[in-house]
């Protein structure tokens, strides 16, 4: 009896001894919905795979959230030791300095995971010249349109406006032929303005887009800027143009397009999984074109939007070598090329973009085409490679109220003005509150 | 000795008091002398970095247009919050109040909105106010013709939260209004009744004054609602918009705490809101003390 009990004592120090040798990973994200259960689902497949390593996904909420919870809990000494973090809460990220530039701790023979990126993807990620996190969900904003509605309004279906006086000249027609009750719906979101002004070659920040040196001066109050407005105004004024109300409200915004009572909508690409299973529900064929862009400027491309996954400072070199080994995995080749068919995010990975195309997988599934083309051919230059800004979420904020104001009847170079001394003033009080 | 103390012991009392100092310590005194100290400082963001920066912060509130017109926009959504909450609580118990067949179901059925979560209500008035697909546009559309921008039109985006605002509450005024107007002394207003005054006369001259400490003790609680807690309402409808129309006090702290990072400005916000809230409360205890007739 006693030897039984040895041994069973024994052998209950030992299974807790081998769990002890597990090393446990957190990852928080902000990812809720369909794709928690996706990325339950790869870290399942991870852990099988690596018996030593234990990851532990955990749903933060939204992107803001998760960024102030990470935040919080490095203060306090128990950071999670990967974090999804958005793009504009790149510098933001930098500055806090809880976290690690993880291309100094990629090992030597994985090091030709970050070269294969494709080229934009790096560009907005590499700061300073090198990742500082490692790039994961992206996505650009492109033209959904309902080719149905096209076919009513004697719009050629296969042939979506690729600038803003085609959206106005295909708008007359959709209100001519009342082939749908409003033209076209994007969420009043700073997001677009920051791809159009792009688009046009502009940039949003001092400093090369405060890529060069720390920004200092936000450019609302731009020819760029200009141009947006007035066009938007336009669309507005005389009924094209859709929106709920309410600031960045992209469900509300894919609402009014499923449900038909917009002909087109722009919004992000990471939504074509979605357009393309509500538009076969709601009995409609889907159309995806580039994102139109003002007319007689050259195309220079969108900026990468999505968000990246950072590692944090202050744990055990195994730990974070575990963290490392995770955050590889789960966005290689394989995983990338899933994510992409799960979700429309974009395969970050020249080689995952190697697999779908040998799969003729965008010659079968064309809406995610444009999407990933609008990507390809945008140039890499400053405009492209997207601002880097402190406050972001806040100039985000003047923006918003600021196209309002212009609904409104705010004359635009007024309101542009003023914004841009908001945005300004913004960017100043971070920068002094950064400033050791 | 003390023939009166119900404890032997001097320290007793202070024992058992203990646990609720502690809790009020930690989660009320604490908190709020630490809002008080924030408010001085000009912190990065989530207090990365911490400079003493004494009034400045107050100095950007008061001067700052922006900000002006977000005091503004609380007072006027905290007025009117106040005003027809009460009002419509009141008319609404007095109709429920009668003897009149099914007063169950109608009693029943104010109290509801109440019971509802303030999130739940702010979604169904999303669904209901939306310009382009909600129901009501929809009924207008087909009645009158027209469709009106909800949530795009600044005025009408304030009298859209107000609105929600007060049909969530009514149901409390409700409550408490009929529980006053059930004990009510019968006999004073059967001698009315049999004097031979209206109704009119009946509901101004007795009913209305018999239930003013209810309407005192509402008209506080009405006040702490309207600048504490319709933050929802703000969040799911309008995130303050069309720019900045509807953006009150409780959802500026929020957005300028938690999306902007900016602690000391948000702190400094959250004691003007305190010291405004503080303040209204004592000018009502001073008006309504030589008002509020409490029955011997």
């Amino acid at each position: 009896m006693k030897r039984l009990a040895a041994i069973l004592g024994l052998s209950v120090l030992m299974s807790f001894s081998f769990a002890a040798e597990k090393i446990q990973i957190t990852f928080w994200h902000a990812f809720g919905g369909g794709r928690t259960a996706f990325i339950e689902r790869a870290v399942q497949d991870f852990n099988y795979t690596h018996p030593g390593i234990e990851v532990k996904a955990e749903y933060k909420g939204s992107y803001r959230d998760t960024l102030n919870a990470a935040i919080l809990a490095a203060k306090q000494g128990n950071a999670p030791h990967i974090v999804q973090i958005f793009e504009v809460g790149s510098q933001m990220a930098i500055d806090s300095g809880i976290f690690v530039p993880i291309e100094d701790y990629v090992p030597a023979e994985l090091k030709f995971q970050l070269d294969d990126y494709i080229k934009p993807v790096a560009n907005y990620y590499r700061i300073g010249g090198k990742f500082n996190s490692i790039p994961w969900n992206s996505s650009n904003p492109i033209l959904y349109y309902n080719k149905d509605i096209f076919k009513k309004a004697g719009l050629d279906p296969n042939n979506p406006p690729k600038t803003f006086n085609e959206v106005v000249e295909a708008c007359k027609k959709i209100e001519a032929t009342k082939a749908a009750p409003k033209c076209i719906t994007w969420p009043l979101h700073s997001w677009f303005v920051e791809q159009w002004v792009a688009e046009q070659g502009a940039l949003l920040a001092n400093n090369e887009n405060g890529r060069a040196a720390r920004a200092t001066d936000v450019y609302v109050d731009s020819e760029a800027m200009k141009r947006i407005m007035k066009w938007w105004k336009g669309l507005y004024d005389k009924g094209y143009y859709a929106y709920t109300g309410k600031p960045e409200d992209w469900d509300g915004a894919n609402q009014l397009f499923v449900s038909k009572q917009a002909a087109m909508e722009i919004t992000s690409t990471s939504d074509v999984t979605f357009m393309q299973n509500a538009s076969y529900e709601n009995g409609f064929e889907l159309g995806t074109g580039f994102l139109p862009v003002p007319d007689g400027i050259e195309r220079n491309g969108t900026v990468v939007g999505g968000a990246s996954l950072w590692l944090t400072k202050g744990h055990p070199q195994k730990e974070q070598e575990a963290a490392l080994t995770f955050l590889l995995w789960f966005t290689n080749t394989e995983n990338m090329v899933r994510w992409h068919k799960g979700t429309g995010y974009f395969p970050v990975l020249n080689t995952s973009v190697k697999v779908l195309d040998w799969q003729h997988w965008f010659t079968r599934n064309p809406a995610y085409k444009a999407a990933f083309d609008q990507l390809l051919q945008s140039k890499a230059n400053r405009a492209t490679q997207g601002a880097l800004i402190g406050p972001f979420p806040e100039v985000r904020t003047i923006i918003e109220n600021m196209v309002q104001e212009i609904f409104q009847g705010k004359d635009i170079a007024k309101a542009l003005a003023e914004a841009d001394a908001k945005a300004d003033k913004a960017l100043k009080d971070y920068n002094a509150a950064v400033a050791k | 000795m003390d023939t009166h103390a119900a404890y032997k012991s001097r320290w007793l009392p202070w024992v058992l008091l203990a646990p609720t100092f502690v809790i009020l310590l930690a989660f009320l005194y604490y908190p709020t002398f630490e809002t008080f100290k924030l408010s001085l400082y000009r912190v990065a963001f989530l207090g990365l970095s911490k400079k003493f920066v004494g009034l400045a912060n107050y100095k950007e509130l008061f001067t700052n247009p922006d900000y002006l017109h977000i005091f503004w926009n609380t007072a006027v959504f905290a007025f009117f919050v106040v005003l027809f909450s009460m009002a419509a609580g009141l008319a609404l118990s007095v109709l429920a109040n009668q003897k009149v067949s099914g007063w169950r179901v109608y009693r029943l059925l104010l109290i509801w909105p109440y019971a509802l979560s303030p999130a739940v209500a702010g979604v169904i008035f999303l669904f209901l106010f939306n310009e382009q697909s909600g129901i009501v546009n929809y009924l207008l559309s087909i009645t009158l013709g027209i469709t009106p921008g909800w949530l795009t039109n600044p005025k009408l985006a304030m009298a859209l939260i107000i609105f929600a605002a007060v049909w969530k509450n009514v149901g409390y005024n409700v409550v408490f209004y009929i529980a006053g107007l059930q004990n009510l002394p019968g006999e004073v207003l059967e001698a009315a009744l049999i004097d031979g005054a209206s109704s009119w006369q009946r509901f101004w001259k007795i009913t209305f004054p018999l239930l003013s400490p209810m309407t005192f003790f509402l008209l506080i609680i009405n006040t702490i609602y309207a600048f504490f807690e319709a933050f929802p309402f703000v969040d799911l409808l309008t995130k303050g918009g069309p720019s900045d129309a509807t953006n009150i006090l409780i959802f500026n702290i929020y957005r300028d705490g938690f999306e902007y990072y900016k602690t000391g400005m948000a702190a400094a916000q959250s004691v003007i809101l305190f010291v405004a809230v503080v303040f209204l409360t004592i000018m009502q205890f001073r008006l309504g003390e030589s008002r509020v007739h409490y029955g011997s």
